[in-house]
């Protein structure tokens, strides 16, 4: 199989080996086509986002407002924060260049005179692996005001790292702008869209990093040999963070389409012993977990686990043997998610702690029956209801587990054992006051 | 015009309106908590949370801009499960303060607690802890654990105070508010936020614990600290003065007043140094006397002048009311011509928001009502200047504290045979004063205001003083005022002896053999109105509760605002 984020080739993320392989030719070829052409080749070859909701790239960047006097951007995410999710820091250390090249096609595409390529604090390291990238693209004459002489062309972009601060949410493309522009991480309120209303409140698209990563390819190999690899439905490769229970876990790029069960088995070389898997969370932790008897079949492409009620997310696949404690797992998932809450919205940032002080009084043994079902009720007062889609990133992990795990969670929570309340009336609205027995 | 469709009404709207705007001018509650019409919208409390129709996803209504054939349901059975959820996660780490709350009684979380929830809590965990008193400045407190994170205060302080002074820190529900390290919330109008907060998280540290809001009328009157003449609210518990709040009038101040007149435009109602009663001045001794004695002294001592002899020096802080019969007396019973009053003007003293360089309320509306000097009569510099050379000899004064102003008036003043002032607090000028008359301040009696735009606005008597009885003579009633018996201590309150300016001059009138028709000062506007033509056509019941512009020519509004 040809793989097309990370080729196989060694220290490819050296300027000049990815040069020599071919390297920097694409955005030539980009760049001699009209814009039009490219989104339109974008969009003929069926790609589609990397970072979770699996949007149409070219579609994305059609909304771009042809006709303006702002300026416009680029932001490319590379603020992988979903506990599962490693595939981007792949790209930064291996094929930085083939990154860098996509940025200045879709820069081209889009008209954005600057790109920003946000990149999670954590990863420091890999922020000085891109920038040394970054750096070298500058000394050749691929970005900046030296393109035009090197590539001949009208155009010419910047590209900027910009590295987060440590928070989850920056990874919301809305919070990412707002990181950007250096205010506080809070999504912001849709309408209005990005790309009327993005960076500084120009028009922006906000690409994923292995996204981005796939354009050269496409513009070199043309939208009809992308489209033909995998899923026709969902093509091109994806790159699967397998970790958890096996005994080979890593970063695995595969076709779309690729069974979940071979990607487990035959890439990440099983579960250690030989023990029954209990639990499969395809796509990072926000997204809802299958049951180890669901696992048959199941494809790994957007819409084959869309339909089986998952979600691709960012590939990240947490594998989980017959042995672990899903309520334990359930809880830290959860704490996860209330440590990383922004605050901002009601629903999130008082629900998103609610959750994981029921779940951890559940693990530590203190559990009612009850409990379940407010889990669940908690969840979805959650969802649909906040600002982003933390909301449903901390919620569907809740009412999903619970709900496909019932058993193992009815067998933690003491059954017909009532707490005490404290402070339960806080409305008389529902409340029945005791009417004096007198007789007049 | 496009139309929308809100709980089965059919409304009308102006095209980039949100459903929530839309709502409000129709009379249709949506609940809301960071949502304010003066600020941006923030969309983060998701109280306002209503179902349209063909959209799969409730939307915030504050903003969501409406779209013509929009169907909006505020009620649906889904709308209501969504504002409870998310009245219940507000009050899970909400702690049960309202008891010792000063916000209790008009708090948007317990109003809506009792309207828009359950009524029962599933929260069975230990509530988060957060710090509970912190003054984040000179006037006001925060309680962390009360905050709700609505920004509302933040986004005051950004976009109306203009200044930068409030922020967010912490993550999930650990946010809290903050000032940047070492700077305070010392804004000239911090104190807005306590008003605007929906929660008690944020109290002013003048009023904390004074009283509980029910316990308090509240009366409409408008602020004596300049010329702005900003729309308020008098609260009064046991006839005394706990606090003001502004009051809205989107004309005059929106929702808005600067600390300095919430603050420091009340406290001489209740100060000790008020003076009570007449007093009269017999051998370098001040003596208190009764109202009979204290005209019959006046009026004998003004006679043995003459007319040239006597100058009437009106008041910037006075009401209409007081100037008009005042200037009418002068006129008519002395004919006198050296009548005028001191602009409070202090040059630069103002700011883009509200505050007005002329510090007193209602210099256009003195000179209006007649205190103007007379065909050849002096003016405010030259009746000085005429004490000094010692021309004139006898002043009659109302409601303003000159000697306090600059020495030399202080030393004009103390070369008169006579002076009569009227004041309601003991100051630099009723001590070298002869004959002091008690006056009604601001809070204690009816009357009129200019501003300086020009925009004539009532002030009510709040507070009672020894002529009137509050459950007799249409104040505003507290609780206490209603249900109180004899035997508690509100029922027996501190009662000044002091009268309206108009009211004094009236009965002195009186003593000179004049028939005065008015008893009430609206009675005394009503003259006002048709004797000057820029009141003609207005009366107490026009004016309201938000005022009226009266007909002005440019002149004047010139010579008043230099």
């Amino acid at each position: 199989m040809e793989r097309i984020v990370l080729p196989d080739i060694k220290d490819l993320h050296l300027i000049d080996v990815y040069i020599q392989n071919g390297g920097y030719q694409a955005v030539k070829k980009a760049y001699a086509m009209s814009t039009d052409d490219v989104i339109a080749e974008v969009k003929k070859s069926g790609l589609r986002g990397r970072g979770g909701a699996a949007f149409a790239t070219g579609l994305k960047w059609s909304f771009m407002p042809k006709t303006t006097d702002k300026p416009k951007y680029l932001c490319v995410n590379g603020d992988e924060s979903e506990p599962g999710s490693f595939k981007d820091r792949q790209i930064f250390e291996f094929n930085p260049h083939q990154l860098l090249e996509g940025v200045l096609i879709a820069c081209y595409a889009i008209q954005a005179k600057a790109a920003y390529i946000y990149i999670r604090g954590e990863y420091a390291k890999w922020v000085k692996l891109l920038q040394k990238a970054l750096d070298d693209a500058y000394d050749k004459g691929f970005v900046g005001e030296k393109m035009k002489e090197t590539l001949g062309s009208q155009f010419s972009c910047d590209i900027f790292i910009h590295k987060g601060a440590g928070a989850y949410i920056c990874g919301e493309e809305s919070a990412l702008m707002n990181s950007i522009e250096g205010k506080r991480a809070y999504p912001r309120v849709k309408p209005p869209f990005p790309a009327s209303n993005g960076l500084w409140g120009n028009p922006t698209t906000i690409n994923n990093i292995e996204t981005i990563t796939n354009v050269p390819a496409i513009i070199n190999k043309g939208a009809e040999w992308f489209s033909k690899i995998g899923e026709p439905k969902h093509p091109g490769t994806i790159l699967c963070g397998v970790s958890g229970h096996v005994n080979k876990p890593g970063v695995y790029e595969i076709p779309t389409g690729t069974l979940l069960t071979d990607v487990i088995y035959k890439l990440a070389g099983g579960v250690p012993g030989d023990k029954k898997i209990k639990c499969v969370i395809p796509g990072g932790s926000s997204m809802p977990p299958l049951r180890g008897d669901q696992l048959e079949g199941v494809k790994m492409d957007a819409d084959s686990l869309k339909a089986i009620g998952s979600g691709i997310g960012t590939a990240g696949v947490i594998v989980m043997d017959e042995d672990t404690n899903l309520v334990k797992v359930l809880a830290r998932i959860s704490k996860f998610y209330h440590h990383e809450s922004c605050g901002q919205c009601t629903p999130c940032r008082e629900g998103a702690g609610w959750l994981q002080k029921v779940l951890e009084r559940i693990a530590a043994g203190n559990g009612v029956s009850s409990d379940l079902d407010l889990l669940i009720s908690i969840a979805s007062n959650i969802e649909g209801n906040t600002v982003c889609a933390l909301g449903e990133a901390a919620a569907w992990p809740v009412r999903f587990m619970v709900t496909k795990f019932r058993q193992e969670f009815e067998t933690y929570v003491k059954a017909d054992v009532s707490i005490p309340v404290p402070n339960k009336v806080h409305s008389m609205r529902a409340t029945e006051f005791p009417v004096a027995d007198i007789k007049l | 015009m496009p139309k929308i469709v809100i709980d089965d009404k059919e409304l009308d709207f102006n095209q980039g309106q949100t459903i929530i705007q839309i709502a409000e001018e129709n009379g249709i509650d949506i609940p809301h908590f960071c949502w304010h019409e003066c600020l941006s919208v923030s969309g983060n409390c998701r109280m306002c949370l209503v179902e349209v129709e063909k959209i799969p996803k409730l939307v915030i209504a504050c903003s969501t801009i409406a779209a013509d054939g929009m169907v909006v349901h505020t009620q649906s059975e889904k709308t209501v499960k969504a504002r409870s959820a998310v009245m219940e996660f507000l009050l899970i780490n909400h702690p049960l303060d309202c008891p010792i709350c000063d916000e209790a009684g008009e708090c948007k979380l317990q109003q809506y607690a009792y309207s828009h929830s359950v009524g029962e809590s599933r929260f069975t965990e230990e509530k988060n802890h957060k710090k509970k008193r912190v003054p984040l400045g000179p006037y006001v407190m925060f309680d962390a654990e009360r905050c709700i994170s609505c920004s509302r205060c933040i986004r005051f302080c950004d976009e109306i105070a203009g200044e930068k002074q409030l922020t967010f820190v912490q993550r999930g529900d650990k946010v809290t508010i903050v000032t940047a390290p070492g700077k305070q919330l010392d804004n000239p109008y911090s104190l807005n936020v306590t008003d605007i907060c929906p929660v008690g998280a944020l109290t002013n540290r003048d009023f904390r614990f004074k009283s509980r809001v029910w316990d308090m009328s509240s009366t409409k009157s408008i602020c004596s600290g300049c010329s702005r003449g900003c729309n308020i609210e008098v609260w009064v518990r046991n006839n005394e003065i706990l606090r003001l709040t502004p009051r809205h009038n989107a004309e005059v101040n929106s929702y808005w007043m600067c600390d300095n007149g919430r603050l420091n435009t009340f406290k001489h109602v209740n100060a000790e140094n008020r003076v009570d009663g007449p007093y009269l001045k017999r051998e370098g001794n001040l003596i208190k006397t009764g109202w009979d004695e204290a005209i019959a002294f006046a009026v004998s001592e003004l006679k043995s002048f003459g007319k040239d002899e006597i100058a009437f020096i009106g008041s910037a802080f006075a009401t209409c009311e007081d100037n008009y019969i005042f200037a009418k007396f002068a006129k008519s019973a002395w004919s006198a011509k050296n009548i005028d009053f001191l602009r409070h003007v202090k040059p630069g003293e103002s700011d883009k928001l509200l505050v007005m360089e002329d510090k007193s309320p209602n210099a256009l509306g003195a000179q209006l009502a007649g205190i103007q000097p007379g065909k050849g009569g002096l003016n405010f510099e030259g009746i000085i200047h005429a004490i000094k050379e010692g021309k004139i000899k006898a002043l009659y004064l109302l409601e303003d504290d000159l000697a306090a102003i600059k020495p030399e008036y202080e030393s004009a003043l103390k070369k008169l045979e006579l002076l009569i002032v009227h004041s309601s607090n003991f100051n630099k000028t009723t001590d070298i004063a002869d004959l002091i008359l008690p006056a009604s301040t601001y809070a204690e009696k009816h009357g009129t205001f200019v501003n300086f735009d020009g925009r004539v606005q009532r002030i009510r008597s709040a507070v009672t003083t020894e002529d009137f009885d509050r459950s007799l003579d249409g104040f505003e009633q507290s609780r206490l005022d209603k249900f109180g018996s004899p035997f508690d201590k509100w029922s027996s309150p501190k009662k000044m002896d002091a009268r309206s300016s108009w009211r004094i001059i009236a009965a002195m009138y009186s003593a000179l053999g004049h028939k005065i028709k008015h008893t009430m000062s609206q009675e005394v506007f009503d003259e006002i109105s048709e004797t000057i033509p820029e009141f003609q056509g207005l009366n107490y019941s026009v004016i309201g509760d938000t005022g009226a512009k009266i007909k002005l020519k440019s002149a004047e509004t010139k010579s008043i605002k230099v």
